[in-house]
């Protein structure tokens, strides 16, 4: 019955109201406008401040450590500096042999068995595949230092090895693994069914379907993990930390102590002298650089890859 | 701390599994078999060791290993309280910005940033995870922490009632907590804008549309629509990056200061679980070593509580969303 009153108001009435709505829904309008506008800006703000450490850092990091890049640098092993030659910090190419043999012995672990897992998990829906999915994915999270106890428990004191380059490659190896195995597996699921259909349907046993079509046409994937692995174990300090021993000479034998680029920033950062705080951020240069070069090859790997398929 | 690609990028379709549909098994099966065994083992070995090594903590000072307030290297006690409340100081503090941070961050990744951009600034976020922690710390001790001790920490204790929140002036030493807290949040907020961004991206473009042309302004679609339809993904986010705050190791180290003292005075320093195993490790001996592994037994549940809890949410609204 109300709408039978208002319509019979008289015309006057009316077109208050219609002024009154108008009046507030301008000035509603224009607050929604006016909230969407700062938030808007705020998350802008917001991505900027995000900018702000990555653009300082790299900044900080030329600015200090290009001036300390010699010849030297790469090729000479460490001194400690003394008050009669505070700046005698020598290079660093202990750390340099190190991280690359620790590196190389890492991925001779970690790659087959990485891609061997990952396999399996993409070709098999069993129990025991989606139970080591999650294990895969847990451990690729797990916070590094666990696997420098793991790697100290189980190679340096129950196997009594000691403090070796094969036990921080071991910590690092277990690293690698799961990113390996999560990639992989990825990289080996995109594969196109119909491939897979096609090679059955020709009558290959499927072996061969797998190592002849599926592997091949998943391989960019496979290796655009590895890279990231790579990438990711170069630059780790907590697994090596506990079980590399270090050490000022170079040397790359598997049971001796070895020392590693991220290492000597770890030990040196916080050093008395001068000269070497000031080496240190040319040895992070060096490790920034390499992780930068690789993360953005497997970046472009990957995207090649896409492009292709498209 | 690289960021690793999760299974969201995994198709939905189901894979023709060749073996079981030819039950074709031939070496090659049985060699897939035996590298996925191997791994079993290996992971099983990973937590058992771990477990086995601290036990001797855990059967005669179990509860001074939780409660304890000191740690006397190198026959003990061994009390991990002063860990525990760093750990868990410094991660939130570090989630609180990364997540303030990351959210707008990635709100003007998706919605603000035309699309060529949005492909380079994704790189630059993958760069920042690929930075190792090491320098993250080195940045922190060398560059951040004079800043803060001559311009930011005065002007902290200027506030009222710093005291009960920074602790008395003039007591800092360059690194503290806090310093520890902001370097963990640039380092979180990667992993955290990385898999938000995801969750954002993939609301369904439907109901964007259908509020704009409603005549909902663009906040108003992302806060009554977009944030709600994604806030499960968020919050698995959210675990996310404090799984990953809670294990880190050498930046916190570097830059806490490693001072096992159980306060919470932000400008005072003090260390996490993993920066003290970090620290202690090489001089310790028998019983300290114990301890050791009895908080790396700590720190493992701790994360791997908080990325199941992760991976659990990621996935429920992968779910929500195939409804939608």
């Amino acid at each position: 019955m109300s709408d039978m009153i208002e319509l019979n108001e008289p015309v006057e009435d009316g077109h208050l109201v219609r002024d009154e709505i108008r009046r507030i829904s301008k000035s509603v309008h224009a607050r929604r406008v006016t909230t969407s506008r700062v938030m808007m800006v705020l998350c802008g703000v917001a991505l900027l401040i995000a900018a702000v450490p990555l653009v300082m850092l790299i900044a900080e990091l030329i600015k200090n450590g290009l001036p300390v890049l010699n010849k030297a640098f790469f090729t000479s092993e460490p001194q400690t500096p003394t008050l009669i030659a505070p700046n005698a910090t020598g290079g660093v190419s202990n750390a340099i042999v190190g991280s690359l043999a620790l590196t190389v012995y890492a991925s001779v672990l970690a790659i087959p068995l990485g891609v061997l897992v990952g396999v399996f998990l993409s070709e098999s829906s069993s129990k025991m595949a989606s139970t080591l999915r999650v294990i895969a994915q847990t451990m690729a999270g797990a916070p590094s230092i666990l696997m420098g106890l793991f790697a100290f428990s189980f190679i340096v004191h129950d196997l009594n090895i000691g403090f070796s380059a094969l036990a921080g490659s071991f910590a690092l190896a277990v690293l690698m693994m799961p990113v390996i195995i999560i990639t992989t597996e990825i990289a080996v699921r995109n594969v196109p069914n119909s491939l897979r259909e096609a090679g059955l349907a020709l009558g290959a046993r499927s072996h061969k379907v797998s190592l002849r079509i599926v592997l091949p046409s998943a391989l960019s994937g496979i290796v655009t993990g590895v890279i990231l692995a790579i990438s990711r174990a170069v630059g780790e300090t907590a697994p090596v930390l506990l079980v590399i021993g270090g050490g000022f000479i170079n040397q790359w034998r598997p049971l001796d102590p070895v020392s590693s680029l991220p290492l000597s920033i770890f030990e040196n950062a916080k050093s008395q002298w001068p000269s070497q705080r000031a080496q240190v951020w040319g040895v992070a240069l060096v490790l920034v650089a390499f992780v930068f070069v690789m993360s953005l090859t497997a970046r472009i790997w990957a995207s090649r890859k896409q492009q292709v398929r498209n | 701390m690289a960021l690793i690609p999760t299974d969201l990028h995994v198709r939905d379709e189901a894979v023709t599994e060749i073996n079981s549909v030819t039950a074709d098994r031939t070496w090659y099966h049985y060699v897939l078999l035996g590298g996925a065994v191997l791994f079993g083992i290996i992971s099983l070995g990973f937590v058992g060791t771990i477990f086995w090594s601290s036990l001797p903590t855990w059967v005669h000072h179990g509860w001074t290993l939780l409660t304890g307030k000191g740690w006397s290297s190198p026959s003990g006690p061994f009390g991990g309280l002063a860990m525990i409340v760093g750990t868990f100081e410094t991660s939130i503090i570090a989630l609180i910005l990364a997540v303030l941070i990351g959210l707008g961050t990635s709100i003007s990744i998706v919605f603000l940033l035309p699309r060529r951009i949005r492909n380079i600034v994704a790189t630059l976020v993958e760069l920042l995870a690929a930075v190792p922690s090491v320098v993250y710390g080195l940045w922190g001790l060398l560059v951040l922490s004079p800043w803060m001790t001559v311009t930011v920490n005065p002007w902290l204790n200027s506030w009222p009632f710093a005291k009960f929140l920074f602790g008395n002036p003039g007591q800092e030493f360059g690194t503290s907590l806090l310093l520890a807290s902001i370097v963990l949040g640039i380092m979180i907020l990667p992993t955290f804008v990385a898999v938000s961004r995801e969750v954002i991206a993939v609301v369904p473009q439907d109901l964007i549309e259908a509020s704009l042309s409603l005549g909902a302004t663009r906040w108003q679609v992302i806060r009554e629509v977009v944030l709600p339809t994604a806030k499960v993904g968020l919050f698995g986010a959210t675990f996310l990056a404090l799984a990953r705050a809670t294990g880190e190791t050498v930046a916190v180290a570097l830059v806490a200061g490693g001072v096992a003292d159980a306060q919470f005075h932000l400008l005072y320093p003090g260390t996490s679980i993993a920066a003290w195993i970090a620290l202690t490790f090489g001089e310790s001996q028998g019983n300290e070593i114990s301890a050791l592994m009895a908080l790396g037994v700590l720190l493992m549940l701790l994360n791997f509580g908080l990325s199941m809890i992760s991976r659990a949410l990621v996935n429920r609204q992968r779910r929500i969303l195939a409804i939608v």
